[in-house]
């Protein structure tokens, strides 16, 4: 059980009708990891993780969960890992505690342990105020929060999240996430969560792989990727335009390139910020004095936009809105 | 939400999965639990089958005099059965619209997604079907008690109906549940349960067999309905009968066998991965 936590390998999906939704992909996840699988809608995130939760067959290569065949030991990887997809599935007539307990039973979980575990998982998931309350009653975000107890009921080693914010207004979104780092820091389990968000991405994962067309196109932790564009830049603001031209010439040497916009002097340069006393001794060597300094790191949209050719908001608008 | 409880950990996770009949009681009562929760689905059809049963009986039973194989047995005795088809046609459809919502929903993919059996899915709902329509059933003979038959089997011969009724609404079922597992939808899965209501009339419905003749006759000879009925209608009006109650029986049973088989088709078609 020393293997990875996710192994795919070469994995590919066509629909019919030609439809290519993945092309021979290839990537690992380590135990104990938050993977994000960051992507416009329909760029092959979806059919990944059903593919990886046993829900859909690939069509070509393969990939191991927690050590299991996903396509051969569909069994085996259902016990290990937990899904929430993008759809939750809840029965709106039923209440939050019957939906977990039940699933807690037929996961093999005596009468009283299931109980206990659908009331402890309510708990942490924030909802033991709404138990008394169909799950039809309940809003978007306390939907997704209880989906994602139903994930956790069986104490999965992997948990598998689709686009888990989708739809989501802001407070609830930040409250999945910290429930999602919690997860991962305090039991150790590891998280594969597909997102169209930078921002997420950039929050929760420690590593993150784009996809587009159905191709990793770039993979890495978010602060290798954002360096891997080297568009960091170190900002200084002068007195006047010929105090900022005077420090120009003084810096020029150092920066990959330089610009001077008004009082203020942006250097780009990779590690920008190791660069930041070299850059502030050798002004004082010249006596001249910024009056600020700051430091700008390119994003992931940076990196989205390097790796693509497109922003991934502008891709996100052509895509069909999910519902 | 601030801290996470001491159970949580990953070391707790239980490794044997129930065996077959705890996890259809748990699915069987878990339908029962959301049938009931959705009263307007079972009340008219129990309304409907009390209010046919109460016109026939006042429109038709003064008319009994006329037909002749019904001499000095009662006309409710006669018609009660029908209505209590109805009600097993109404149970199964039940039992579809059940697991419609679960395909809609999203919840029967979620049941997927842990080890249950595949054929508990196919129980829980027939078996929740099963046991409404049961009650039902009990429902229309006690209106038919209180207008004033008199079985002439006494109460067990009450239950004897009451368990044909349930076996034949149980073989109803397993068509539904197959169009619920087919389609997906509601609507496809409400007009695949009137299909059987046809049936009900291509039999001995409001006369017996014997008078019945030409192709009705033909249709109603292989219809399980009419073998239903008259096992029904000798076990209210007549007596103990083995041979009818045998026929009656069987022809449940067929029924039962060859729909069964085309759910567990459908179950298959639908749970493939793709």
């Amino acid at each position: 059980m020393t293997e990875d936590a996710v192994v795919v390998e070469k994995l590919a999906k066509h629909y019919p009708g030609d439809v290519l939704a993945v092309d021979e992909v290839s990537f690992q996840v380590e135990r104990g990891q938050v993977f994000g699988f960051l992507g416009p809608n329909g760029a092959g995130k979806s059919t990944t993780i059903k593919i990886l939760t046993t829900l859909a067959l690939p069509t070509s290569g393969g990939a191991r969960v927690g050590g299991f065949d996903v396509v051969s030991q569909a069994a085996e990887v259902r016990g290990i890992a937990g899904v929430a997809l993008q759809e939750v599935g809840l029965d709106p007539l039923m209440k939050p505690l019957e939906l977990l307990t039940l699933q807690g039973r037929l996961f093999g979980y005596a009468r009283q342990q299931a109980a206990e575990r659908a009331t402890e998982l309510l708990e942490l998931v924030g909802l033991s105020d709404a138990a008394g309350r169909r799950v039809g009653t309940y809003s978007g975000g306390m939907r997704r929060r209880l989906d994602l107890a139903v994930a956790l009921v069986h104490q999965p080693e992997i948990l598998f999240l689709d686009e888990p914010t989708t739809g989501l207004d802001p407070a609830s979104r930040r409250d999945l996430w910290r429930e999602v780092r919690r997860l991962n820091r305090e039991l150790g389990m590891t998280i594969f969560l597909t997102t169209q968000y930078l921002e997420e991405a950039d929050e929760l994962a420690d590593v993150v792989a784009i996809i587009d067309r159905g191709v990793i196109a770039a993979q890495g932790s978010p602060a290798k990727l954002k360096a891997s564009v080297g568009s960091e830049s170190i900002n200084l603001a002068f007195e006047d335009r010929a105090v900022a031209e005077r420090a120009s010439a003084q810096l020029d040497a150092m920066a990959e390139s330089l610009q001077i916009d008004r009082d203020v002097v942006r250097l780009y340069l990779p590690k920008a910020a190791e660069m930041i006393p070299a850059v502030i001794g050798r002004l004082q060597g010249a006596q001249i004095e910024p009056l600020s300094l700051t430091l700008t790191q390119p994003t992931l949209d940076d990196v989205f936009l390097q790796v693509t050719g497109q922003r991934l908001q502008a891709a996100e608008g052509e895509a069909v809105p999910q519902a | 939400m601030e801290t996470i409880p001491q159970t949580t950990s990953l070391s707790h996770a239980p490794t044997n999965r129930p065996w077959l009949p705890k996890q259809v009681f748990l699915v069987v009562w878990r339908s029962l639990m959301t049938i009931f929760r959705t009263p307007e689905a079972i009340l008219p059809p129990i309304g409907i089958s009390i209010f046919f049963l109460v016109i026939y009986e006042s429109t038709l039973g003064k008319a009994s005099g006329f037909i002749p194989n019904l001499s000095g047995n009662s006309y409710l005795g006669f018609i009660l059965p029908l209505s209590i088809v109805s009600a097993s046609l109404s149970g199964a459809g039940i039992a579809a619209q059940n697991l419609v919502r679960d395909i809609e929903s999203g919840y029967f993919d979620k049941l997927l997604l842990t080890p249950i059996h595949r054929a508990a899915l196919l129980l829980g709902p027939i078996m929740a079907g099963a046991l409404i329509l049961g009650l039902q059933a009990s429902i229309v003979v006690s209106i038919g008690l209180l207008l004033g038959l008199d079985p002439a089997t006494g109460l067990p011969g009450l239950l004897a109906v009451v368990g044909l009724a349930v076996l034949l609404g149980s073989g109803f079922a397993g068509f539904t549940v197959s169009a619920a597992l087919g389609s997906g939808s509601a609507a496809a899965t409400q007009g695949a349960s009137f299909i059987f209501f046809p049936l009900t009339f291509l039999a001995p419905t409001f006369v017996p067999l014997d008078l019945l003749d030409g192709w009705l006759k033909t249709a109603a000879r292989i219809n399980p309905i009419t073998y239903v009925l008259e096992a029904m209608r000798q076990l209210l009006n007549s007596g103990w009968d083995a041979a009818s109650i045998e026929k009656g029986v069987l022809a449940c049973l067929l029924l039962a066998a060859a729909m069964y088989a085309l759910a567990v088709f459908a179950l298959r078609a639908r749970t493939r991965r793709s």
